[in-house]
């Protein structure tokens, strides 16, 4: 029952993910496209669009770090893991995923922190738009990704994708 | 207390923890311990929307996704095989060629050997090149074309340096221009050692073939005008990098979707994602790597590191040797990215210390990550190629090993020859 509901969370979170992801990267290549072409050929611009253009590749930046946190994707270095097998293997990845999700959830903390600050001095980033609308986007991403390396730290790693076998000349 | 603390989250790195989880936990330690309200890292993290630069990173990467799944890549390969197929060692040529456009456009080092390796490896084993020179040849290729515009590790050192430096400005524009001559030099000397391994190899004779070099070009028509775009704009002073990555988006998209059509619009939900993935993986570091510089600055680490150095080597040319062993080290442990925004804050203030100009800096040390990825025993580039090839790393590594040293050359003439980076852009 609770797994078949936490499937269900983490399914439609995945969708939101995917879907707002594209939707903003379509929309960032349509308007600062727009605004370039506007500026150049026009010569006038839309003064607020700039910084709304930044929050968005906030936006994007962190929605793909969900993604990346999803599908174990991270830049690591990952240099000693090779060499160990089986149940060093197991530890070591459990120890260390849930030493990330210890880090990104004190993120999710600090940022919710700095949400509220910036909700109480109702400093405006741009139009009408406050600043704490678009930082409360961090405190839900670093509390996504938290979930995820919990899990991460019990399943098996991602597995490779097959060599190429050249055809002989 | 501390220095077990800071081996302990080393001991993580290295056994494949997130790097930017590695670097948020030293950055939060280090701000902690020297008496910081801990949100000061959200607050840094934010600092990503006051870049205006920033935009270009992830308009550059989904044009360079869209590029490669267009069939944009065959009709390079067609144009550059009908310009270059002539030469001696012409498809090797061709496949160095490709290698680094696509690396100056994707960023995303091992991508190009998954990518091409598929393409490149087979027709250079069919044209009857031997087996190591191939494998050496597209393994090396993994890592050329990081010093072209518009690579993102270009693109992430000046934003980097730009926090640490204000006189002379970093600028990407600077670094775009400085890159060019060193990157031709690498590829012109790997060009030279493959036309030297291709004499040997009995072939037909090719020519140069006019009316098919006039239809590639046709053929790549659409294609042709992006260089032109991104570079003449931004060399002009037409635009800045960021409008400049906003143009390239938009009109890579037209030409892909609605011209070409070769990707559908349903497609690119999947392309979005999966660009912005990386995106997303750049930029955490980078908004983490923000907090972890200024608790260095604030603990005056750079400084305390060039005052000891400083004590202990006082020749310009021995500290740039040290500065290139160094990097080749740490290009060969981290991928190039991570390696810029943990490196460059820390050894950036000491080459400034020694009078290095913070552009041929950035040329030198890219230079240095770019060998370090394929550098036995440990690149990257050496495992990804293993993997893909179905090879023994140490067939890999031996099979590198010629176009290491040519690399290493080339990387000791970029660091003792400034002029070859900032001829360009005084």
């Amino acid at each position: 029952m609770i797994r078949a509901a936490a499937r269900g969370f983490f399914r439609a979170l995945a969708r939101l993910e995917d879907w707002l992801v594209a939707g903003l990267t379509a929309a960032l290549v349509l308007l600062a496209g727009a605004q370039i072409v506007a500026r150049l050929v026009f010569d006038s611009g839309w003064g607020s669009l700039e910084p709304a253009l930044r929050a968005m590749v906030l936006w994007i930046a962190l929605l793909g770090a969900m993604i990346a946190s999803r599908e174990d994707r991270h830049l690591a270095i990952d240099a000693l893991s090779r060499f160990l097998g089986g149940g060093a293997a197991r530890a070591v990845r459990a120890i260390v995923y849930l030493g990330a999700a210890g880090v990104t959830a004190l993120l999710a903390w600090y940022s919710l922190a700095l949400v509220r600050t910036e909700y109480e001095s109702a400093t405006i980033a741009f139009a009408h738009v406050p600043a704490w609308a678009i930082e409360a986007m961090m405190p839900f991403a670093f509390a996504a990704m938290t979930l995820r390396f919990v899990i991460h730290a019990f399943l098996p790693p991602r597995p490779e994708s097959a060599p190429i076998t050249p055809a002989a000349p | 207390m501390i220095a077990l603390l800071a081996l302990a989250l080393l001991l993580l790195a290295l056994l494949g923890a997130p790097l930017f989880a590695v670097i948020a936990a030293v950055a939060m330690l280090g701000l902690q311990a020297a008496g910081y309200d801990l949100t000061i890292v959200a607050a840094e993290f934010f600092r990503i929307t006051e870049m205006p630069v920033l935009i270009a990173i992830p308009l550059f990467t989904i044009a360079g996704y869209l590029l490669g799944e267009s069939r944009a890549p065959k009709r390079l390969v067609r144009l550059s095989d009908a310009l270059f197929g002539w030469l001696p060692g012409g498809l090797a040529i061709v496949a160095l060629v490709i290698c680094a456009l696509f690396t100056a456009f994707t960023g995303a080092t091992g991508v190009t050997i998954v990518a091409l390796g598929a393409v490149l490896y087979p027709a250079l084993r069919h044209a009857r090149y031997p087996e190591p020179f191939s494998l050496g040849l597209v393994t090396t290729s993994g890592s050329l074309g990081l010093l072209f515009a518009p690579s993102l590790p270009l693109i992430i050192y000046a934003v980097v340096a730009q926090q640490l430096v204000s006189d002379p400005a970093v600028r990407v524009e600077d670094l775009f221009l400085a890159g060019l001559l060193p990157g031709l030099m690498m590829i012109a000397m790997l060009a030279a050692y493959s036309a030297w391994v291709a004499r040997g190899i009995d072939r037909p004779a090719v020519r140069f073939d006019a009316s098919e070099a006039r239809a590639a070009i046709w053929d790549a028509r659409w294609e042709l005008p992006l260089p032109v775009l991104v570079l003449g704009g931004i060399y002009g002073g037409l635009i800045a990098p960021s409008e400049a990555a906003a143009v390239t988006a938009l009109y890579v998209a037209l030409v892909v979707l609605v011209l070409r059509r070769e990707v559908s619009f349903g497609e690119f939900p999947r392309i979005a994602r999966e660009s912005m993935l990386l995106v997303g993986a750049i930029l955490m570091i980078l908004g983490v790597a923000l907090a972890l510089t200024n608790w260095l600055l604030d603990a005056e680490v750079p400084a305390r590191l060039f005052e000891w150095i400083r004590a202990r080597i006082d020749s310009r040319l021995v500290f740039l040797l040290v500065l290139n062993l160094f990097l080749l080290v740490f290009g060969m442990l981290l991928e190039g990215l991570p390696a810029i925004m943990i490196l460059v804050p820390l050894v950036l203030p000491i080459a400034l210390g020694y009078g290095i100009h913070p552009v041929h800096f950035g040329i030198m040390f890219l230079a240095n990550l770019q060998v370090g990825f394929f550098m036995p025993p440990l690149g990257m580039n050496l495992f990804v190629a293993s993997h893909r090839f179905d090879k023994p790393v140490l067939a890999v590594i031996a099979a590198c090993w010629p176009f290491f040293l040519i690399q290493l050359a080339a990387v000791l003439l970029i660091t003792y020859w400034p002029d070859l980076s900032l001829v360009l852009v005084r």
